[in-house]
């Protein structure tokens, strides 16, 4: 059996990756089966998804702890998330990046393969979903499955949900990734943190799990969530408003997800606290004089 | 003070006396008039509370969670189909704690649609996280909510309590009632002062998402609240009792079981009629009792047990129907006192509100004591049913 475990973001279409992957192994007369992990399901968060491919049925309904691969759809993750935490000592690490696999430092060495599948996403796309091409990455880093049966799985499944074109159009990014990809070893320098998480034993839970602002051992939480767990990192692109154009009808204070735009209430103005802001841009499509524009975050 | 009451007039003092700071509220027959009776105290002033009429059950109890969550003192009632509407947010109140207190007029829960008394309504939300009791009489129901409140406030509790009376059995019907004083219920009901409350000038989360690393020890540690109230139900009786002179047993209450050989479980009404089946079989010399079991929720097991290892066979009274056989008390009594070798009988009877009469009584009693003999008995008993033998 071969195990696969997908990190990504809400909105990355892991999920949409491993059930393709399903479907390409089962197309090369394998069993397999796909099926995502949510977490709170916010737009940006942090999301899981595991295929499973084995030549027999697989009655494990399991989580996978003990992947064979992983596959990293945002190398932003890379800094605060432990993707290979269980991975087996010849499993294979497939990421997101436009560095090359040996200047990736995980912390520990693993074959490890990067392809830019932002860019040719935003490139083929026109939008920085990199589902399909990470999995041409996958397909020439493991030769697991062909790039041919990758396609022709890409071509019907996003074909039959998004059009014929978008179908050849992901195809393609994922041929894109496959001749674009690199393969190396990753580096090993690091201190890898264990993820900071606060798990109290039933007689610690605050009565009926209500907070309010208070340390635990894990660090100080606010109402929503830690106060340390600063979510700039999900964003690939943030707001900026035009002052002048803004009229403060306070639209997009009501919408923003994240509670992230603040009034300043003395000076009637609004203030956007980028630390929480994950970039959604739903601030900028609710306003209707088109003050805020959504920016590239990173270069 | 005596009055000659209805149980629901009886309820709606008893929350006066509460000083309740919000009822959300919306009508249901039975309950009619336990709203009317408060929208009424609202009205003359009598009671200084926010009386909110909502559009629908379900957001009766939203409301209730929300003023609960504010820190409000929250009374509301329903009944059978207002109940079932409300099922979703039952489910919510528990876990997050919040004492709200909420009468139940026992009402057959539709289809077929009726008015009358069956404990199917509540018997549904039995494992919402709700604490419910069943009342026999007006002065227990009013007598209820006012230890409800202290039950459901406690520190070690804070848990939602549904005390449930008989639909027009009691809710309709009129007798005389004790009315304790304002001061009195004082000095037992401290005003509710919960530790975290929503409140804009110190924020906090209560009711949010949560992944699976917390819920399972979130439901662990409502399991634990359940555990505390068997004992706080105990000391609010006791404290109720040294007050008011009324002693009501704590979660099960029993009648002539000292030296007892034969005894039926029973709840609601149908407790106060069997007691004078039991004097009448007692002076014919047979030594039978009657065990009320008063709280379904928690459910009273260390007490069953200990009643039931004197006797020779124990009769067990359903007002409402598993579908795949008896009742939902008799289930869990047969779980409750797994090991123990004494035949145990179910009676299932007053079902959609059929009356349930001494003559029934008598028959579950002898049934009971046949099986005690060694004869064979049905498990399961259809009372006062056309097309069954008993
Ligand atoms: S400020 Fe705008 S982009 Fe940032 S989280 Fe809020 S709505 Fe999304
Ligand atoms: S929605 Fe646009 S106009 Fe309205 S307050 Fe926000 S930025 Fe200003």
């Amino acid at each position: 059996m071969f195990e696969v475990r997908f990190h990504g973001r809400g909105g990355q279409g892991a999920v949409m990756a491993a059930q393709t992957l399903a479907e390409a192994a089962v197309n090369e007369d394998n069993y397999a089966v796909a099926f995502p992990f949510f977490g709170a399901e916010r737009r940006g968060a942090p999301v899981l998804a595991f295929t499973r491919i084995d030549a027999k049925k697989i009655y494990s309904k399991t989580q996978v702890y003990a992947p064979d691969c992983v596959i990293v759809l945002d190398d932003s993750l890379l800094d605060t998330i432990d993707v290979v935490s269980g991975l087996k000592p010849d499993g294979m690490v497939i990421i997101n990046s436009k560095e090359d696999p040996d200047d990736i430092d995980l912390g520990i060495s693993f074959r490890t393969a990067t392809v830019n599948a932002t860019s040719i996403a935003l490139e083929i796309l026109k939008a920085p979903i990199t589902n399909t091409a990470i999995l041409g990455a996958f397909a020439k880093a493991t030769g697991l499955i062909t790039i041919e049966s990758l396609e022709s799985s890409i071509k019907e499944k996003f074909g039959g949900k998004l059009g014929e074109r978008a179908g050849e159009r992901n195809a393609l990014a994922a041929r894109m990734a496959y001749e674009k990809t690199i393969i190396g070893t990753s580096r090993g320098i690091k201190k890898l943190e264990s993820k900071k998480q606060w798990l109290p034993a039933y007689q610690d839970i605050p009565i009926g799990g209500a907070l309010i602002e208070g340390k635990t051992q894990a660090g100080l939480i606010g109402p929503g969530s830690f106060i340390e767990n600063k979510v700039s990192g999900w964003a690939t692109f943030r707001p900026l408003r035009n002052k002048e154009k803004c009229t403060m009808c306070l639209l997009c204070w009501f919408y923003c997800p994240e509670g992230t735009i603040i009034r300043i209430s003395d000076r009637g103005d609004l203030m956007t606290n980028y630390d929480y802001c994950k970039g959604c841009g739903i601030c900028a499509n609710e306003c209707p004089v088109d003050a805020i524009k959504m920016t590239r975050a990173r270069s | 003070m005596k009055k000659v009451i209805t149980g629901d007039h009886a309820v709606a003092i008893g929350a006066k006396l509460c000083r309740v700071d919000v009822v959300p509220a919306f009508p249901i027959t039975p309950q009619t008039l336990i709203i009317e009776h408060i929208a009424d105290f609202v009205n003359n002033g009598e009671l200084d509370t926010k009386f909110l009429t909502m559009e629908s059950e379900h957001s009766v109890m939203s409301a209730a969670a929300g003023a609960s969550a504010a820190g409000a003192r929250v009374f509301t009632a329903t009944s059978s189909q207002g109940l079932a509407f409300m099922h979703e947010m039952l489910y919510a109140i528990a876990p997050l704690r919040l004492p709200v207190v909420m009468a139940n007029a026992s009402r057959t829960l539709g289809g077929p649609p009726g008015i009358w008394c069956e404990y199917n309504d509540s018997m549904g939300a039995r494992d919402s996280g709700w604490l419910q009791l069943y009342v026999e009489d007006n002065q227990e129901a009013l007598d209820m909510i006012i230890q409800s409140f202290r039950i459901a406030e406690d520190k070690r509790v804070l848990l939602p309590v549904m005390p449930c009376l008989d639909g027009f059995v009691l809710t309709h019907t009129v007798e005389p009632v004790d009315i304790p004083s304002q001061e009195d219920v004082d000095s037992l009901l401290a005003p509710y002062e919960p530790d975290i409350v929503l409140d804009p000038e110190r924020p906090a989360m209560i009711g949010t998402f949560m992944p699976a690393e917390y819920i399972m020890e979130l439901r662990r540690q409502t399991v634990g609240a359940f555990e505390c109230a068997k004992d706080v139900i105990r000391e609010v009786n006791t404290e109720f009792a040294q007050k008011f002179g009324r002693d009501y047993g704590g979660l099960v209450d029993t009648y002539r079981m000292d030296d007892a050989k034969i005894a039926l479980i029973t709840m609601g009404t149908v407790t106060s009629t069997s007691r004078e089946v039991v004097d009448e079989l007692r002076q014919k010399g047979e030594k039978v009792g009657i065990i009320k079991l008063r709280f379904f929720r928690p459910f009273p097991c260390e007490d069953l047990k200990k009643l039931a290892s004197n006797l020779d066979a124990l009769g067990v009274f359903d007002r409402s129907i598993s579908y795949h056989g008896g009742g939902p008390v008799y289930n869990e009594v047969r779980s409750a006192l797994f090991g123990m070798t004494i035949p145990v009988i179910n009676h299932l009877a007053g079902l959609g509100g059929r009356d349930v009469t001494e003559e029934q009584i008598f028959k579950m009693f002898e049934l009971t004591s046949r099986a005690a003999k060694g004869e064979k008995v049905k498990e399961v008993n259809w009372h006062n049913t056309r097309g069954e033998t008993v």
